[in-house]
């Protein structure tokens, strides 16, 4: 096991260093420069410059890049989002934020997709699941900034039952309300996506033959469901759920914007508009760590869940 | 083996007529099986893929899928009518008196519980003991079907376990409440030849042991004739000959019981392996008269119109098939069955007389 962790972590370090150097690369190929201010003049130019071995060639400004990483832990510096604030710290202050929202929104959709993907596997084809299977196919078809302009406009300015924007300083039960939209426009697709991979895979558990056996054990529907058709559900269950986190941070880029939080997928849009390089390499890796971070603990935890994968580990090592 | 007809009955079917609601039309899976199961025997039913025997045994069981109907007829067990009492009742019976030895080993287990809670789970549901009084018998229950290591193999998960062990986990499974009636469908088809030989072995020891009744299905015929005291043999959805073990063998007279007997390996030989021409028929729309008459080399006109009723052959051997009829020209089976059904009545007597007769 230890063995299969270690080789796990190599090759995410590996993968880490690869898509590193392509954002690098990709964001200084992007036209245009921060420094292309009229106002500002040339002497000033060239200095800016020279502090940031722009007037280098490519791969001796990613060895600065990288020894700036790894000697000083410094990411850069946003020279136009937040002029002077190092980049580490740019997203340090914005994390929370996402993450706040984002963790809130997993954990509604995780239960209520559950449910719902059990619900309609017990019932297939019948009005239940119908209804469900609608609702899937429209959440997961739809785009998630469709629903939250949707809510915008008609729970927020018509009905004016929650604010139309995010309040970052307001507190208490007025930052709570504000939040609702954003977290209901977030778990919508991930609802879906849960359940419909929960209905599928239950669907064909329940058909298996050692449900039958279960059956013939004497087990009512409901035990046998619990104990024996669940679990073997859940296990492919977790590929979905736990990338799921990257993909909520991702996705939140849009919502992020619409409902203006300011979290991370904000500073994205903004530092690469402003074409604040240090800043957008900063976050591309902070997507890139969270992607790659999870699908490593899905790989870890189907070792711990699986008997297959952890019993079955143990004789190759 | 002398095998009388008014043994005690444990388990009666008559008249069972199932089918299933499809797309595009009623299934005619069953169609009006009769059989009857006498205490501590085996009852073999026969017949190639889609003949029913499956849909028999799983409505014995009460675990039809949800589109099949029973049409009409009677499963009679203890006094009940397995086809009308609830779920609720059902589930006293199933696996309590009932036993079942699915097909496939591989899948008929939990792939991540470790099968000694599985054979544990079946006790714990139906009788009132302790954790560790089930898993004593659980450890007993392995030992009976000749599992080693118990110990060591309760721990184990499916996965970990050859096919073979794996098939012997479902059978303590189904052993667990020592039920009256083993219902064994195709239990051996998944394995290979040697481990099948051994599993059969070992269902007849426990057959005398525990004095069960089986209910033995099954498409091979090789696999019947150490098995069964009686067989059936089912052709669409309908049983067209039955009668003991050794009538059904060695006096065959339904063109469809020849043709399966001819269509059986034969190591000694040198003839070529003979094939049942044709297909079984579509069973939306199973044909007016004998559903074989169109692969049968023997049909008559009257084939094509009328189902053939039962015709006696003796006591417990009857054959539905007009070829018995009195008006009927006179078939004789195929040169190929007759010449080796004589060569293994040779052999029979040639063992009986090793072994002396004295000890029947």
């Amino acid at each position: 096991m230890l063995k299969y962790v270690l080789k796990r972590l190599l090759a995410a370090a590996v993968t880490l260093f690869i898509i590193l150097a392509l954002a690098f690369a990709v964001v200084r190929l992007m036209p245009g420069s921060v420094y292309d201010d009229p106002n500002l003049d040339q002497a000033i130019i060239d200095m800016l410059i020279e502090r940031a071995h722009l007037d280098k060639p490519i791969h001796i400004q990613f060895y600065y890049f990288l020894k700036g990483v790894v000697m000083d832990k410094d990411w850069g510096t946003s020279v136009k989002v937040e002029p002077g604030v190092p980049a580490f710290q740019v997203l340090a202050n914005r994390i929370p934020v996402s993450l706040q929202i984002n963790l809130i929104s997993l954990l509604i959709s995780v239960p209520i997709g559950i449910v719902a993907g059990i619900v309609a596997a017990l019932q297939k084809n019948r009005g239940a699941d119908t209804l469900i299977s609608v609702g899937v196919i429209i959440f997961i078809s739809v785009p998630s900034f469709v629903f939250a302009s949707l809510m915008q406009y008609f729970l927020a300015y018509k009905l004016k039952l929650f604010p139309i924007l995010y309040q970052p300083s307001a507190v208490g039960a007025l930052r709570l309300k504000s939040m609702v939209l954003p977290i209901a426009a977030l778990s919508l697709s991930p609802i879906a996506t849960i359940t419909r991979y929960l209905r599928g895979e239950l669907i064909e558990v329940l058909g298996s033959e050692y449900m039958l056996l279960a059956k013939t054990k004497g087990l009512g529907r409901f035990k046998a469901t619990v104990k024996h058709a669940f679990r073997n559900a859940s296990l492919p269950m977790m590929n979905v759920i736990v990338p799921m986190f990257a993909n909520i941070v991702g996705g939140s880029m849009v919502i992020e914007r619409l409902f203006s939080i300011p979290g991370v997928g904000g500073t994205m849009i903004k530092s690469i508009n402003a074409n604040d390089h240090s800043l957008t390499v900063a976050t591309l890796m902070f997507y890139a760590m969270i992607s790659i971070g999870t699908a490593l603990l899905v790989d870890l935890s189907y070792g711990l869940v699986d008997p297959r994968v952890r019993v079955g580990g143990k004789k190759d090592e | 083996m002398n095998n009388q007809i008014n043994d005690e009955i444990v388990l009666d079917v008559q008249d069972l007529t199932v089918s299933f609601r499809g797309f595009v039309g009623k299934v005619q899976a069953v169609r009006g099986v009769s059989f009857q199961l006498p205490r501590g025997k085996t009852v073999a039913i026969v017949g190639e893929s889609g003949s029913g025997k499956s849909v028999t045994a799983k409505s014995i069981m009460g675990i039809l899928a949800g589109n099949a109907i029973i049409e009409k007829g009677s499963i009679l067990y203890d006094g009940d009518d397995l086809t009308k009492i609830s779920e609720k009742q059902f589930q006293d019976i199933r696996g309590k008196k009932i036993g079942l030895i699915f097909q496939d080993p591989l899948s008929s287990l939990n792939p991540i519980m470790k099968v000694g809670k599985q054979i544990t789970e079946m006790i714990l549901e139906n009788q009132k003991v302790s954790k560790k009084e089930a898993r004593e018998r659980a450890l007993d229950l392995m030992r009976d079907v000749g599992i080693p290591d118990v110990e060591q193999r309760f721990e184990h998960y499916p996965f970990q376990l050859s096919g073979g062990m794996r098939q012997r986990i479902v059978i303590a499974i189904a052993l667990a409440n020592e039920p009256e009636i083993l219902i064994c469908d195709e239990p051996t088809t998944a394995l290979d030849v040697t481990v099948q030989a051994r599993i059969l072995d070992m269902i007849n020891e426990l057959k005398y042991q525990k004095n069960l009744s089986i209910v033995f299905i099954t498409h091979d015929l090789g696999v019947v004739a150490n098995m069964a005291d009686f067989v059936y043999v089912m052709y669409a959805g309908k049983v067209v000959e039955y009668g003991t073990s050794e009538e059904i063998f060695f006096n065959p007279k339904h063109p469809y019981t020849w043709a399966l007997l001819s269509s059986m390996p034969d190591m000694d030989s040198k003839e070529k392996l003979l094939a049942i021409p044709g297909t079984p028929p579509n069973m939306l729309e199973p044909p007016v008269g004998d559903a074989f008459a169109s692969r049968n080399r023997y049909a008559m006109e009257i084939d094509f119109k009328e189902q053939p009723p039962f015709f006696k052959v003796s006591d417990t051997h009857y054959a539905a098939t007009w070829l018995l009829h009195e008006n009927a020209p006179d078939v004789e089976m195929p040169e190929v069955l007759r010449n080796r059904i004589d060569r293994m009545l040779v052999e029979e007597e040639e063992y009986h007389k090793g072994r002396g007769e004295g000890n029947q």
